[in-house]
C-alpha cells in the first residue's frame, strides 16, 4: 500500500509479513477483551482499559494483515484509515483515548467520561467487524 | 451576550484580521508571504500592502530567508500582549473553533479552551485544550468538525467532553482535574456565564 510505504520510509512504519497463529492470536485476545468489558460490576477504568488495549489489537492486526507494524499506538491508530478504511473521525476519537491514557501515566489517574467510553466500546466493537472481514492472511489478494 | 467577531469587525478590516489571525495567532512562527496569502485566502497584492504596513508600525518582523521575505509577530512592540489577547478572543483562535461548533450550539451548555494557550504559555507546537459541556454529543461528531479548523490553526485539537451532570458533579466533588481546570485561565468559545459557574 503506497501511503503506508511512505510511512515506511520515514521510519514510523516496519515490513513484516503477515503471520496468521499471530492475526488470530490479537483477533481472540480482542474478542476476549470485548467481551470482558461487559462484565457486571467493573470500575469505568477497567473497561476504558479493555476497550482500549482491544482497540490496539485490532488495529495493529489490521496493520500486521498488510504486512507493516509499528511499536508508535499513534502510528498503529493513525493507519486504520487506510488498513480498515475507517472515517478520519473515528480512528480520531481512539487519538484521543490515546493521549487520555497517556496523561494518566503522568497524572497518576485515569480520566473518562461516560461518552468516550462509550463510543470507545462502539468503535472496537465495529474494529472487530471490519478486521474478521479481511479474511485470511493466505487467502488475501492483491497484497 | 456581546458577540466577539463584532468587536473584531469594528477594530479591524477583514484583511487584517486574517493577517494578525495568522501571525499573532503563532507569534513564535515566521511565514513567507504566500503561505500568508493562502492561509489568509486574501489576494497577494492586499497582503503584502498589510504586511509592509504592520511592519513599518513594528508589529511585524521582517527577516530574509533565501529568496523569501519571512514574516513574524515582533514580541518586543508595546502592545504585543494585548495584540496577542484581541487577536485570540475577537477573530483568531476562539473564533475559528465557535465556528466550526455551531451545529452543536444547540446541545452545548458551556465550551472554553484551557491549557498552555488560554495560559499564553504555549509554543508553536502546543495542541488546543478544548472543553465542551453538554448533552447528547459524540466525540466521533466533534471530531467531524474540528479538521478545517485545526487546518486553519495548523494545530491539533483535544477535546474534552461532559454532559451538564458529569461536570457538575466533578466540579461539587473537586475531582482534581476538572478543578486545576477551572481555576486556570480560560478563553471562553460559549455560555461563560453558565450556571454552574456562578456557585463558585
Amino acid at each position: 500500500m503506497e501511503v503506508l510505504d511512505n510511512l515506511v520510509k520515514i521510519k514510523e512504519l516496519n515490513r513484516e509479513p503477515p503471520n496468521q497463529v499471530e492475526f488470530d492470536g490479537m483477533i481472540l485476545a480482542a474478542t476476549t477483551k470485548l467481551h470482558d468489558v461487559k462484565l457486571q460490576g467493573l470500575s469505568s477504568d477497567s473497561q476504558f482499559s479493555l476497550a482500549y488495549s482491544a482497540a490496539h489489537a485490532l488495529a495493529l492486526a489490521a496493520l500486521r494483515w498488510h504486512g507493516y507494524r509499528s511499536d508508535k499506538r499513534y502510528i498503529v491508530f493513525q493507519c486504520l484509515q487506510h488498513t480498515l478504511c475507517l472515517e478520519n473521525a473515528k480512528w480520531r476519537v481512539l487519538d484521543q483515548c490515546h493521549k487520555r491514557r497517556n496523561l494518566a501515566e503522568y497524572e497518576g489517574h485515569l480520566e473518562i467520561d461516560a461518552q468516550l467510553l462509550k463510543e470507545l466500546i462502539a468503535l472496537a466493537n465495529e474494529m472487530l467487524g471490519r478486521v474478521k472481514a479481511l479474511g485470511s492472511i493466505q487467502g488475501k489478494s492483491g497484497a | 451576550m456581546i458577540n466577539c467577531s463584532a468587536i473584531g469587525d469594528a477594530l479591524f478590516t477583514k484583511t487584517q484580521q486574517r493577517v494578525l489571525g495568522i501571525l499573532y495567532g503563532k507569534p513564535e512562527q515566521t511565514y513567507y508571504l504566500n503561505e500568508i496569502v493562502r492561509l489568509a485566502a486574501v489576494g497577494k497584492g492586499t497582503v503584502n500592502r498589510e504586511l509592509e504596513k504592520l511592519c513599518s508600525a513594528g508589529l511585524l518582523t521582517v527577516s530574509r530567508q533565501g529568496n523569501q521575505n519571512h514574516y513574524q509577530a515582533n514580541p518586543n512592540n508595546p502592545i504585543f500582549n494585548e495584540l496577542k489577547a484581541i487577536t485570540q478572543k475577537t477573530f483568531g483562535i476562539v473564533d475559528i473553533i465557535k465556528t466550526a461548533l455551531t451545529p452543536l450550539l444547540p446541545q452545548l451548555s458551556c465550551a472554553f479552551i484551557y491549557g498552555s494557550i488560554a495560559h499564553g504559555t504555549d509554543h508553536a507546537g502546543s495542541d488546543i485544550d478544548l472543553m465542551l459541556v453538554g448533552d447528547e454529543i459524540s466525540y466521533g461528531e466533534v471530531m467531524g468538525l474540528l479538521p478545517p479548523a485545526e487546518k486553519q490553526l495548523g494545530r491539533t485539537i483535544n477535546p474534552t467532553m461532559y454532559t451538564v451532570a458529569e461536570f457538575n458533579d466533578r466540579k461539587a466533588n473537586h475531582q482534581p482535574f476538572i478543578k486545576r481546570v477551572m481555576e486556570q485561565p480560560k478563553l471562553w468559545l460559549f455560555g461563560d456565564n453558565e450556571p454552574s459557574n456562578k456557585q463558585d
